[in-house]
């Protein structure tokens, strides 16, 4: 009497496993859709520089190469290629120049690092020099005492005792 | 270390910097040209069909030397080089050279107009919908023009208007 319903419970409990199971082992897709592809193709623009007015990103810009280079993002994305592989292919026909932050490898890692190691060497260089000035202010050399002087400072003292 | 080290240490930062500046403002680039990543590399295939409908692609053309100007109708620049690049091709191609002009963010008909008022008769066709022939030249603006070799490699890039002397150094070379 109650075979049937166990066995429906029993075939339910499997379809939710086998659900289960396949959005796990179903592969993530990275492709983006509606907004968040719009993010994404903004958020890549403005990595690259506009090939025709230099100062300003592809984001920004209006002009034609940079609505292509837009659309090639944006197509780019679609079908599946990631950041790193968008930047690279530009970086390959345009070269680093492209970039409006040269990347932190190499010999570009000069760059980034340079000013740091020039604020700390004149930091180190400037508290190094401040510290030795305080420390010399602190205790002036000792000269000794001439013998006229160390007389006269007896004599002085004595006078001071008798009085 | 004694002020002297220091000194010398100084001296030498001081002179790591102005040699990098120097370097940098004269030597490493040309600050009026924007560097090409494209020189000395295979130049990249691609496959046209030309406002009067002829397919073209590059890989065809292989043992040619090739010409290949990237130009809009609204470009001034492009009015400057038209005449030269169409005389260079009537001189040229029965020689063996190839003249191909893209079409940039341009529309058919202003593209069409451009042809015709200046009498340009060689291998002239429109970039695709998203720029991808220009893109995979690192065109920069309009005009610019790539020289390739009979090899494919790329030779050179014309930013701004093409002169005589450069077409005509770099074909007569080839050919």
């Amino acid at each position: 009497m109650f075979a049937a319903p166990n066995r429906l419970r029993m075939n339910a409990v499997r379809i939710i496993l086998a659900l289960l199971t396949l959005t796990i082992f179903l592969p993530t897709s990275s492709i983006l859709l509606g907004e968040d592809l719009e993010d994404q193709v903004r958020d890549i623009s403005h990595k690259l520089r506009c090939p025709t007015c230099q100062a300003m990103s592809v984001k920004e810009s209006e002009a034609g190469l940079s609505l292509n280079m837009k659309n090639k993002v944006r197509e780019m994305l679609e079908a599946g290629s990631s950041e790193e592989e968008i930047l690279e292919f530009f970086v390959e026909r345009y070269g680093e120049w492209i970039l409006r932050e040269p990347p932190k490898k190499g010999f570009n890692l000069v760059l980034w690092l340079a000013p740091l190691i020039l604020i700390l060497v004149i930091g180190f260089i400037v508290i190094r020099t401040l510290l030795r000035k305080t420390r010399t202010q602190k205790t002036p050399p000792v000269t000794p005492l001439t013998a006229e002087e160390q007389t006269k400072i007896e004599k002085d003292l004595n006078r001071f005792q008798s009085d | 270390m004694n002020r002297k080290t220091y000194f010398a240490l100084g001296i030498l930062l001081g002179c790591g910097i102005l040699v990098t500046m120097i370097y940098g403002l004269f030597f490493a680039s040309i600050p009026n040209e924007i560097p090409s990543a494209q020189i000395g590399k295979k130049a990249h295939a691609f496959s046209i069909t030309t406002f009067s409908g002829q397919p073209v692609t590059l890989e065809g053309l292989k043992g040619k030397p090739v010409i290949l100007n990237f130009w809009a109708s609204w470009c001034v620049a492009c009015r400057q080089e038209a005449h030269i690049l169409e005389r260079a091709h009537q001189r040229y191609t029965p020689q063996g050279a190839v003249f191909i002009g893209i079409a940039i963010n341009d529309t058919r008909e202003a593209s069409l107009a451009f042809i015709r008022r200046f009498g340009k008769t060689y291998l002239l066709a429109p970039d695709d919908k998203t720029g991808s022939i220009s893109l995979d030249y690192g065109v920069t603006a309009v005009p610019e023009t790539f020289l390739i070799d009979k090899q494919g490699f790329i030779v050179k890039k014309v930013l701004g208007a093409v002169d005589r002397p450069t077409i005509e150094d770099f074909l007569n070379a080839q050919l």
